[in-house]
């Protein structure tokens, strides 16, 4: 497993609370688009990505982010940094 | 964050008392105000996201480092009071650029640093919108920001876009600094985050300081008081009240970054427990994110004893969260008594009224039917009817009137629309002549926009004759909600409204009614998705789509959409939907 399939894992897991069942969730599945996060749960998202992963996640970051791939790119180019 | 350097990591925090005597904001500018602060010991403090003290900014310092920057930036033939944009981030840079325009002539402007995920043409958009309304000359931003400011910027002609660290680099204009002076414009505020409709507030010198005068009364600001702030400084409570307020009474502040208080919204009360913090502000939603993530395990660690004043402003307030919020955090010692209902806006600087200190949130309960259909305050026995929070007497030397629609005065309990005559007041709004109009009398009184009525000398605020809508303390503009659905290819350009109505737990909620022929349930479900997302990213919102066949859109006898036609018919579904079966005429996202 690359350490982005296992981030991928991690985060896909942290989602659950916020789908609630509904959608399955994969890469590709887009946190407005289809799980219809707000902002409030894009913060909790943030959050628990932030706790989990042990990294502070830039502002900057936010808005090329659409899909759940694109957050765990981000992630991980964030833990190699550090 | 892109810290300035100078910045001493292990310094601690600036001491509340700042061992000058207490002024009360009577000085002639801004940058008055701070020569007098510099001589003290207080300043600004910001925390990091994991609650440590990331840099102090003492007055000294600030004034200091503002002064040298205000060479720097008239190194560049700027003309007196050439607007400066600053990406208001919550750090030490967006106070030195403030107030090296002060020092330097020229007129701040804060962008906003709020960035939506996937949005990031939206806030390129936003940022471009902003810089040309107020035709910057020159733009910064921290590192990190730096590309979306630039992209914004192109074609522009602006002299110089930069990071905050690159203006160092600048030679110092070798003169004597002329500060900006009692009649000029102090800074420009942009009232909503509004792409297609920014609008700045010119404030003078003279307006802010009698406004931040009106403040330190109306708060009996007191040389042991120090505040907590996590509000942006794109924001009028933010800039006006929790930064020059603090800075113009020598007072020491903590700020909390607002996506660190978002994320962590407990922070803010360690924060005021670990500073002993007497004054803090916030709009409802934040007391509200405090209540719903509040662990009863962490009340116990809280000691809010000191917090006198607990501000609350900037949309409706209920008395249900603060009720809420006071019983949950009694065990802290916060009192009840500390609320104090503010009501205020950009374009009066910032306060309008303060509810009077020591009586926290009083309502009146109104009769819901007499205020509907005959404007009037009748007063029902409490927990009936509806509630409204009084928000206490105009600030001294200002006027407030409630006028019918023809603008003829009205007697107390009666409902009509608030307006505000005063020093505070703005000088209108930066060139659009026109708009000022709207709102700006000859004789100078300015049209809030809200609804309201008086009793006791007290406001009450019942609601906007302006369509504005308040979502999470944020203005939002339903053109700009209404603008992202009619350029969609299968709508047309009169077939959205946008309103708010309200949700669950009372808050405003947005909603889109839009007209169109689609049948098909893939179809619509696709054009659903695709402006809840649009929406989000442009404006960060959550926004209920409605989609209605066309022709239901109401209209105004001069053929206009009309938004409060819109509401009332969309209530008026939803209560058929609720009390018949839920499967009939509706799709709803």
């Amino acid at each position: 497993m690359t350490e982005y399939e296992r981030i991928l894992t991690d985060m896909t897991k942290g989602l659950a609370p916020f789908t609630k069942g509904r959608v399955e969730v994969n890469e590709n599945t887009e946190l407005v688009g289809d799980l219809e996060l707000d902002s409030l749960q894009i913060m909790e998202l943030l959050l628990f990505v932030e706790d989990s992963f042990d990294i502070s996640i830039p502002v900057s970051i936010l808005p090329d982010v659409k899909t759940v791939g694109d957050l765990a790119r981000q992630v991980e180019k964030i833990i190699g940094n550090t | 964050m892109n810290q300035v350097s100078n910045v001493d990591i292990t310094a601690s925090a600036t001491p509340t008392l700042s061992a000058l005597p207490l002024r009360l904001a009577d000085f002639d500018t801004l940058a008055s105000a701070l020569d007098y602060a510099a001589a003290g010991e207080s300043g600004a403090n910001f925390y990091a996201g994991n609650g440590k003290l990331a840099s102090v900014l003492p007055y000294r310092t600030l004034r200091d480092q503002a002064q040298t920057l205000a060479k720097r930036l008239l190194s560049f033939p700027l003309e007196r009071g050439a607007r400066v944009a600053i990406v208001a981030e919550t750090n030490p840079d967006f106070l030195r650029f403030f107030f090296a325009c002060q020092y330097a002539g020229l007129v701040p402007v804060a962008l906003p640093a709020v960035i939506h995920v996937g949005g990031h043409k939206a806030y390129v958009n936003q940022l471009h919108g902003l810089l040309k309304g107020c035709r910057a000359s020159i733009a910064v931003s921290s590192s990190q920001l730096l590309p979306f400011l630039t992209e914004a910027a192109e074609g522009l002609g602006l002299q110089f876009v930069n990071a905050a660290s690159a203006f160092d680099e600048l030679p110092e204009k070798n003169c004597q600094l002329q500060a900006s002076g009692l009649h000029e414009t102090a800074y420009l505020q942009y009232t909503s985050g509004s792409t297609g409709f920014p609008r700045g507030v010119i404030i003078t010198q003279q307006a802010v300081m009698a406004n931040l005068v009106g403040s330190a009364y109306g708060l009996d600001v007191r040389q042991d008081d120090r505040c907590v702030s996590w509000l942006p400084f794109y924001h009028d409570m933010g800039l006006v009240g929790c930064l020059l307020a603090p800075m113009a009474t020598q007072r020491s502040i903590d700020y909390l970054d607002t996506r660190d208080f978002a994320m962590r919204p407990r922070r803010w009360l360690e924060l005021m427990t670990n500073s002993k913090a007497t004054i803090s502000f916030s709009p409802p939603f934040g007391y509200a994110l405090c209540v719903r993530r509040l662990r009863p395990e962490d009340i116990a660690l809280y000691d809010l004893t000191a917090w006198r004043v607990a501000g609350i402003g900037a949309e409706p307030i209920h008395i249900e969260l603060t009720d809420r919020f006071s019983e949950l955090l009694a065990p802290a010692g916060f009192s009840p008594l500390a609320f104090v209902p503010s009501y205020g806006m950009a374009e009066s600087s910032l306060a309008i009224s303060f509810a009077p200190l020591g009586t926290g949130v009083v309502v009146d309960w109104l009769d819901s039917n007499d205020l509907a259909d005959n404007f009037i305050a009748t007063k029902v026995s409490p927990n009936t009817g509806s509630s409204f929070v009084r928000c206490g007497p105009v600030l001294p030397h200002h006027e407030v009137l409630i006028r019918d629609e023809f603008g003829k005065p009205m007697a107390d309990m009666h409902i009509g629309r608030i307006s505000v005559r005063g020093p505070s007041v703005m000088s209108g709004y930066f060139e659009l002549p026109e708009q000022t109009q709207l709102v700006l009398s000859a004789d100078g009184w300015l049209d809030t926009g809200d609804l309201g009525y008086l009793i006791d000398g007290n406001i009450v605020v019942t609601g906007r004759h302006k369509d504005m809508l308040i979502i999470n303390g944020r203005n939002i503009w339903p053109q700009d909600i209404e603008a992202i659905a009619t350029r969609q290819p299968e709508l047309r350009s009169v077939d959205a409204s946008a309103v708010s109505v309200p949700g669950p737990e009372q808050e405003e909620v947005a909603v889109l009614i839009v007209q169109c022929n689609i049948t098909d349930a893939d179809e619509q479900h696709h054009l659903i998705q695709r402006l809840h997302r649009e929406i989000h990213e442009e404006l960060g919102i959550n926004c209920t789509i409605e989609l209605v066949p066309r022709h239901t859109l109401p209209r105004t006898s001069s053929g206009k959409l009309s938004r409060s036609g819109a509401r009332k018919d969309y209530l008026l579904r939803q209560k058929s939907l609720s009390t018949s079966d839920p499967e009939t005429l509706l799709k709803k996202a």
